[in-house]
């Protein structure tokens, strides 16, 4: 089953240490737990018959943590473990580079350790490669909770060419903000909010919400993108967003888990669909902009600002069906009762 | 956060970096030979803080009088930003008797009651310090807090992790503020630090652990408001660790040979970014620059003035007011 398969992993040593520790009791995942998880992907990736694996570099302990155990006897099953050749920046564009050299590489698939915001910055940077993502963020709307040995596994046996990719993969939602010359992509939702403050990133205050474009809303999720899931799910291969306009005096309220142990209740004023490639203004005159829960964009009245819904992202592995393609041949095959 | 709290913070910040330039300047001035630490009108080592503005002025925004700070070896910024007495201060540096202590302590040994603040040579000794400042504080039943500052190289010392513990099991009112400026001495974090980031060690102890990468003085205002509030509230300590910048040498002298990026310092340097921040916010015009810069430069020529014409210690007061 061997070939040359090569999959590429992004990790992001910041996540995970922003202010919602304190405000809203956000968890934390050490660099330690973050080389763990990389540790339990490399034994998937292993399992599958990856030949190669291709890391980002970064200055943040990780790259050099997981190297150190790629150097010990109890690794040496493991695939080829190299590095990106990239000059650290301490800065998003680390991502964005070594995302672009995987995809120079010719990697097959990519595996992202991070939140919300580590995948978005992958939008425009990954091409047609199927992204695989692994949670390690605070609010984590889009990369689903799988344990990272499994998501080897799935990598893996689509790296590999064991599982069809266009049974386990499909094309993302983006968000665009337009600005000026300004346009910033979302992968999960972009909201509007009162103030001029960015400096901390994470939208946690409630009250300052005006408006939310969602590219999907689930029930079960955490964030923003919970308000639209208890109002009016949407999935994430269904071809539409939300829009939702919110009003703190409004009486139609929803109770939402706005951050990790932070629950708000809020008043809506309006919940409607967001077709594809309609551009649509945003109803506040001044505020502040955020993209994927950070604050990002301050805008006046001097500045027209829209947004518009598009199936351009990141091609996303799926990999409960990337395991479920795996599972079929052999429950049907051979039958084997393994209750007995 | 309103206008008036930026400029301010500004204002802080440019009159923090006036007193530690022209420090700079007054200490090499007459070090002559250049080797001797003991020579010139500053004697003994000196370690500034430039570059490090933002961690002090955004923490100590949110300070009230009564409450404590306990600094490292590099204070003069969180001494400044938490209402020290600039002229006391500077007559301290210079080992005069108009001086915090006298003229007896130097720049490495700032004390000052009135405000809660005092500082430290010995790395990380300055956190169970403000521990025990804190357990004052909540026992009288105030909602004071005590900041704890100190580098990211102490926090491999037992003293970090015994304060963290401690504050921790007693759900103490103290922030331990960690300045990352990626250096301890010439010893860079990833040569001495078994984990990235020391925010991550705050999760051991059960406490909240931030970590403010941009050395932005707006970002440390958030966070340490958070984590201030948190602790006024009666909900416990914190951890913040900012990664900031050392645009000068360890100490003054040191030629920094060990560092790579030392061509990239200026360029990373906070206040301009700040400078053009409020620009383009409209917060701030090019004549406040320049009238925030007078006001500095000429308060900051007084505490030199001050310090330079008040009278050194006679050799027959040696022994009071210490300990033998």
């Amino acid at each position: 089953m061997a070939n040359g398969a090569t999959v590429g992993v992004i990790a992001n040593p910041a996540s995970s240490r922003d202010i919602r520790r304190i405000v809203a009791r956000g968890p934390a995942t050490t660099t330690n737990d973050k080389i763990n998880s990389l540790a339990r992907l490399m034994e998937g990736l292993a399992a599958t018959g990856v030949k190669n694996v291709l890391s980002m570099s970064d200055a943040g302990g990780i790259a050099a943590g997981l190297a150190g155990i790629a150097a010990k006897a109890s690794a040496m099953h493991w695939p080829n473990l190299d590095f990106v050749d990239q000059k650290i920046t301490h800065s998003p564009d680390d991502t964005i580079n070594a995302a672009k050299a995987m995809q120079d590489a010719g990697v097959d698939a990519i595996v992202v350790l991070g939140g919300d915001g580590t995948n978005r910055l992958l939008i425009g940077s990954t091409g047609s490669i199927p992204v695989a993502s692994i949670s390690t963020g605070t609010n984590n709307a889009y990369p689903r909770r799988d344990e990272p040995t499994v998501v080897g596994f799935a990598a893996g046996l689509l790296a590999t060419g064991h599982i069809d990719s266009a049974a386990c993969t499909y094309r993302a939602k983006t968000l665009t903000i337009n600005a000026g010359d300004i346009s910033l992509p979302a992968l999960v939702d972009i909201a509007v909010v009162t103030g001029d403050r960015i400096a901390s990133g994470a939208v946690w205050d409630a009250d300052s919400l005006q408006e939310v474009f969602l590219c999907f809303a689930e029930p079960d999720a955490v964030g923003l993108s919970s308000i639209g899931g208890r109002l009016q799910p949407v999935s994430r291969r269904n071809p539409h967003g939300l829009r939702i306009r919110t009003d703190a005096t409004s009486p139609r309220r929803v109770t939402v888990p706005i951050a990790p142990g932070l629950v708000r209740d809020l008043g809506i004023t309006a919940v409607t669909a967001l077709p594809p490639g309609e551009t649509v203004a945003i109803n506040a005159d001044s505020g502040v902009i955020s993209v994927d829960g950070e604050r990002s964009l301050r805008f006046t009245a001097d500045t027209p600002v829209t947004v518009t819904l598009q199936h351009d992202g990141p091609v996303v592995l799926d990999v409960p069906r990337a395991m479920h393609e795996a599972a079929l041949p052999t429950t049907t095959t051979k039958g084997e009762d393994t209750h007995g | 956060m309103g206008e008036l709290d930026r400029l301010a913070m500004y204002q802080q910040m440019v009159r923090i970096r006036q007193y530690e330039s022209r420090i700079m300047q007054e200490y090499h001035a007459d070090k002559s030979p250049a080797w001797d630490i003991g020579a010139g009108l500053i004697p003994g080592e000196m370690h500034l803080a430039a570059g490090q503005e933002p961690a002090a002025v955004g923490v100590c925004a949110h300070l009230k009088k009564g409450d404590a700070i306990t600094a490292p070896h590099r204070p003069h910024h969180f001494a400044l930003a938490h209402r020290v007495d600039m002229n006391k201060m500077t007559a301290e540096i210079y080992g005069r008797t108009t001086g915090l202590c006298k003229g007896k302590g130097g720049h490495m040994h700032l004390f000052d009651p009135e405000n809660h603040f005092s500082c430290s040579g010995i790395i990380a000794q300055g956190l169970p310090v403000a521990c025990g400042q804190a357990m004052a504080f909540q026992r009288k039943g105030t909602d004071h807090v005590a900041v704890a500052v100190t580098g990211e190289g102490a926090a491999n010392q037992g003293a970090f992790h015994e304060s963290l513990n401690l504050a921790a099991v007693w759900n103490l009112p103290v922030i331990f503020v960690i300045e990352d400026n990626d250096w301890a001495i010439s010893v860079p974090k990833d040569a001495s630090t078994a984990g990235a980031s020391n925010a991550d060690r705050a999760a051991g102890y059960g406490m909240p652990g931030v970590r403010v990468e941009d050395n932005d003085v707006e970002a440390v205002y958030e966070a340490a408001g958070a984590a201030i509030d948190r602790a006024r509230a009666g909900d416990g300590p914190s951890l913040i660790e900012i990664h900031t910048l050392r645009l000068f040498g360890h100490f003054e002298g040191d030629a920094q040979a060990y560092r790579p990026e030392l061509e990239t310092v200026n360029e990373r340097d906070p206040i301009p970014q700040y400078a053009a921040a409020l620009q383009e916010l409209g917060v701030l015009s090019e004549d406040q620059i320049a009238s925030i810069q007078a006001d500095a430069d000429a308060e900051v020529d007084a505490a030199i003035e001050f310090a330079k014409s008040s009278p050194e210690p006679a050799p027959e007061d040696a022994l009071l007011h210490v300990f033998a």
